[in-house]
């Protein structure tokens, strides 16, 4: 590795009979990698398992835990999929409520994506901006739901809150701001040539391969391939919005970059629509504590991607069986194919690049120089340090901008 | 306490390393940990640092519940910090294992490994209480002294 | 006829043995019920006849006397055929279906961790999700299973303030 001498790979501490599980596994010729295993289960908690012993509510409380930055999406494709078994109709005006939490989730989800993103790459001050711009949607997404992250919106049946006038004013003059803030964004993406530098070219992922390994989301969306659930299968009120699939051949994190603050002004315009056309009416029919015996498969596009719950009733209080699929599930492989022939340092934003729902930050990564090498470990804030600086040595520096990053008072 | 103690402890009160450590959690809580970074709490005013490695922190801001997988790594982690050292434990999983406890893959909260120093719960800890949480901390570590 | 009617007579057509087991639930849900035998001709014809060219997820259960599977396709229309079998519990074998998705491994590596199955044709890799120390023979996800600490969990009708 001719970057060696300024990195080291530590072995160890570890004592020798304890093997400390990591959770990438890079086999290395120099900076290259030749195989990229990914191993997963850090996060496995027994939801499943546990939902079989819990009442059907407080397994819905569990299920909203499966993911703190997508929890609507998950309590939502859960929802539907019982109120599908029990055969309960969601009000019309909750159905129009769920889907405006759902898009204000996509919202601080893509904006917190972004920042991320840009700390993968050194650039921490779009990290700082976008989110306190993100801070707008986490106000209006408390004073709806009373809480942060983890809304506890839904019930079986519709929704547990209802949007005052005051609240829809709100989030109006909230969505004209985030406009103008994302439109900045997008300059930046399309003519800050450091950051365009930086992400085309990385992470590749052709179309025939995305679709070959399934891949899902902003993901996919980047390699053409226009799958969006909201569109191929609608729920919610998803056939009530007119709205586009955002996709683009770049192929790369950059075209995931584009896909993503396309889809902010894409949700924009959604709570819009939503909100000027919100039906009157009740929140929530009653529904039973028994649900009868029957399945359903319910689908839903998360912020990630395909979101997935099969949900099978007995008759009884509690489910028999749940299966989530998670969305990062589904690109996993995709990450492991898109790392081959590529440099170490592209790791982590090729990594990041597909919004894992996995803490990155403290996974450990096994390096080793060829197959038959001992594998020495890292840290996750290792990589991330010495991709910074070996991208500074191909001139990518993010403390010299070509755009100016001013961009004005903040509302 | 003797005047080297004395001037380490001081410099701790003043500006605490924090390593930020994720146990199984849903990442709320992380993401929540993250934004009491950022201006709008800015955890930084109080001279606190997120630092990568073990081995320059003071203080560990733990959230999840852990999980059997990640528990030796959570050990070897603490293990690598110098004293004095301090566990915090973000959010209700961190402190008791909230929703999760009795699922099988896990621990019931961060003391069921390491000692924990303060507990802030919440489902996720907003940012605020987490800012709480680290400045009593610092104010419990000023009292020792 | 519907989209969702025209699959039933085409598997039917197919498939004689999947009479009265191929269920329309709504708009664009569609389940059917296999014999262990049939499912690998079935998913295939699914799969390279039929356009179900997206594997959503695979569904693993304890049925009692038997261990379920579902396999749930999907198609560009939006369509969901979830196609189940059954397996015996003493020998619950699958035949893996990484040769039509590679991304199928990851669920196949949670049945074998999870309900115990078997999956022929599946290479070495690492074990998901359970961790490296977990005991052998123990499967979660079966009924007869359970975790040491629920006993100990107050059900729900013992809860002053819920």
């Amino acid at each position: 590795m001719s970057d060696a001498r300024e990195f080291k790979i530590p072995i160890g501490p570890q004592h020798p009979a304890l093997k400390e599980p990591t959770s990438f596994t890079v086999t290395l010729s120099g900076e290259k990698i030749l195989q990229v295993g990914v191993r997963l289960g850090y996060n496995h908690r027994g939801i499943e398992k546990a939902c079989e012993n819990r009442s059907f509510i407080q397994s819905l409380y569990l299920i909203e835990r499966v993911c703190g930055i997508c929890s609507h999406s998950h309590s939502s494709c859960f929802v539907q999929a019982v109120e599908e078994i029990a055969g309960l109709q969601p009000p019309p005006r909750a159905v129009y409520i769920r889907t405006i939490v759902a898009e204000l989730e996509r919202i601080h989800s893509h904006l917190l994506w972004l920042g991320v993103a840009g700390h993968e790459v050194g650039f921490d001050t779009l990290l700082m901006y976008t989110w306190r711009d993100r801070e707008i949607v986490m106000d209006l997404l408390a004073a709806l739901t009373g809480n942060r992250v983890n809304y506890g919106m839904n019930t079986f049946g519709g929704v547990r809150r209802d949007i005052s006038p005051e609240q829809k004013a709100d989030i109006l003059k909230a969505m004209d701001a985030l406009e103008e803030r994302t439109k900045y964004y997008i300059s930046i993406a399309t003519e800050e040539t450091t950051l365009i530098k930086r992400l085309s070219g990385v992470g590749m992922l052709s179309h025939p391969d995305a679709i070959r390994l399934g891949a899902v989301g902003p993901t996919a969306r980047a390699s053409n391939v226009p799958r969006d659930i909201r569109k191929d299968d609608p729920y919610a009120a998803y056939d009530q919005v007119p709205f586009e699939v955002i996709t683009n051949d770049h192929n790369d994190v950059y075209g995931r970059t584009l896909v993503r603050v396309g889809e902010l002004m894409q949700s924009y315009k959604m709570i819009r629509h939503l909100l000027n056309n919100l039906p009157d009416g009740p929140i929530a029919v009653k529904a039973p504590r028994k649900m009868p015996a029957g399945e359903a498969l319910s689908r839903y596009e998360a912020p990630r991607g395909e979101n997935v719950h099969y949900v099978r009733a007995n008759g009884s209080e509690k489910p028999e069986r749940v299966k989530v699929r998670a969305p990062t599930l589904a690109n996993v492989q995709a990450v492991a194919h898109m790392l081959k022939d590529r440099y170490l340092a592209d790791l982590p934003i090729v990594v990041a690049a597909i919004d894992p729902c996995f803490s990155c930050t403290d996974r450990l990564i096994a390096l080793s120089q060829g197959q038959s090498s001992q594998p020495g470990v890292i840290t996750w804030a290792q990589l991330h340090d010495y991709s910074i600086q070996w991208h500074r040595k191909q001139g990518i520096d993010f403390g010299q901008l070509n755009k100016s990053f001013t961009c004005g008072e903040l509302t | 306490m003797g005047l080297l103690q004395k001037a380490v402890q001081w410099s701790r009160i003043k500006s605490p390393w924090i390593l930020h450590f994720n146990t199984g959690a849903c990442n709320a809580c992380d993401i929540e940990i993250i934004a009491a970074l950022t201006p709008q709490y800015d955890l930084e005013r109080f001279g606190v640092l997120l630092k990568g490695t073990p081995r320059h922190a003071d203080v560990l801001l733990c959230s999840g519940p852990v999980t059997r997988q990640i528990k030796d790594r959570l050990l070897r982690i603490y293990e690598q910090m110098a004293e004095p050292k301090f566990v915090v434990a973000i959010g209700t999983c961190a402190c008791s294992g909230g929703v999760f406890k009795g699922c099988y893959n896990v621990l019931a909260g961060i003391d069921s490994v390491l000692p924990v120093s303060v507990y802030v719960p919440g489902c996720p800890a907003n940012p605020t209480a987490i800012l709480d949480g680290v400045v009593k901390l610092l104010g419990s570590l000023e009292s020792t002294e | 006829m519907s989209e969702e009617q025209t699959i039933q007579s085409e598997l039917l057509g197919k498939f004689p043995c999947l009479q009265d087991k191929v269920r329309l639930q709504r708009a664009r849900r569609v389940f059917a019920e296999a014999p262990s035998a049939q499912i690998g001709k079935v998913f295939d014809f699914a799969v390279r006849d039929m356009g179900f060219s997206i594997l959503c997820a695979i569904t693993g259960l304890d049925l009692g006397g038997e261990l379920g599977v579902i396999y749930h396709l999907a198609r560009d229309s939006g369509v969901v055929l979830n196609l189940t079998t059954a397996v015996s519990r003493d020998c619950p074998r699958l035949q893996s279906v990484v040769s039509y998705f590679p991304a199928a491994e990851i669920y196949e590596r949670e049945l074998i961790d999870l309900l115990g199955f078997e999956v022929q044709g599946l290479g070495p890799g690492p074990r998901y999700p359970l961790p490296d120390d977990w005991p052998a023979g123990q499967y979660p996800l079966r009924k007869d299973w359970q975790a040491p600490a629920e006993a100990s969990l107050p059900q729900e009708s013992e809860e002053k303030d819920v």
